[in-house]
């Protein structure tokens, strides 16, 4: 994909400005939703407690820092497997 | 412009093509690595949030989790690619 003019590229990055936008929107519901199922099941009261509030806070940021390593990870699984396919072809 | 015979020969793929192409990649990509963060998170985290930070047991279980993820990955498309060749896939 890397062969795409100037002009393209530029289209290009238009859209993939967009999907970051919707990509972003769609992890912070997730993690709402994840983090909340969570931490989140006493319903006594309408308050959030302050373990439940520790909670959502610890939650969302192990998640964070989850997705992070995967994302290297990922990155290095990927390089290694395009390494792959020049080397075997 | 190729209406009038430019670069004849060689099928020319339009601009549209190519970006389409380009935005299909991104969105696999994109995919997977959404399913990948999901299913890690559920295999290697247990509900209680003792700590903000990774532990090193949770750290050694997700880059073991996406090692073995990739490993995954290739197998079914190899199996997939195996089962095509046969014709298994294409018989109604």
């Amino acid at each position: 994909m890397d062969q795409l003019n100037y002009k393209e590229q530029q289209e290009f990055q238009k859209i993939v400005e967009q999907k970051q936008m919707n990509d972003f929107m769609r992890l912070y519901t997730s993690l709402v939703d994840r983090c909340f199922n969570d931490c989140v099941n006493d319903f006594t009261s309408n308050k959030l407690s302050s373990r439940e509030e520790t909670c959502l806070n610890k939650c969302a940021e192990k998640f964070l820092k989850h997705s992070e390593r995967v994302g290297s990870r990922f990155q290095e699984q990927n390089q290694m497997l395009m390494n792959q396919m020049r080397g075997g072809n | 412009m190729s209406f009038l015979g430019f670069g004849g020969g060689a099928p020319q793929i339009s601009s549209e093509q190519k970006i389409q192409a380009a935005e299909a990649e991104l969105d696999m990509v994109t995919t997977m690595f959404n399913q990948l963060v999901d299913s890690c998170h559920k295999k290697c985290f247990d509900r209680n949030y003792a700590e903000g930070d990774l532990t090193k047991n949770e750290s050694l279980c997700i880059d073991r989790c996406v090692a073995k993820y990739f490993d995954a990955n290739v197998k079914v498309g190899e199996s997939m690619q195996s089962l095509g060749k046969s014709g298994t896939l294409n018989r109604k």
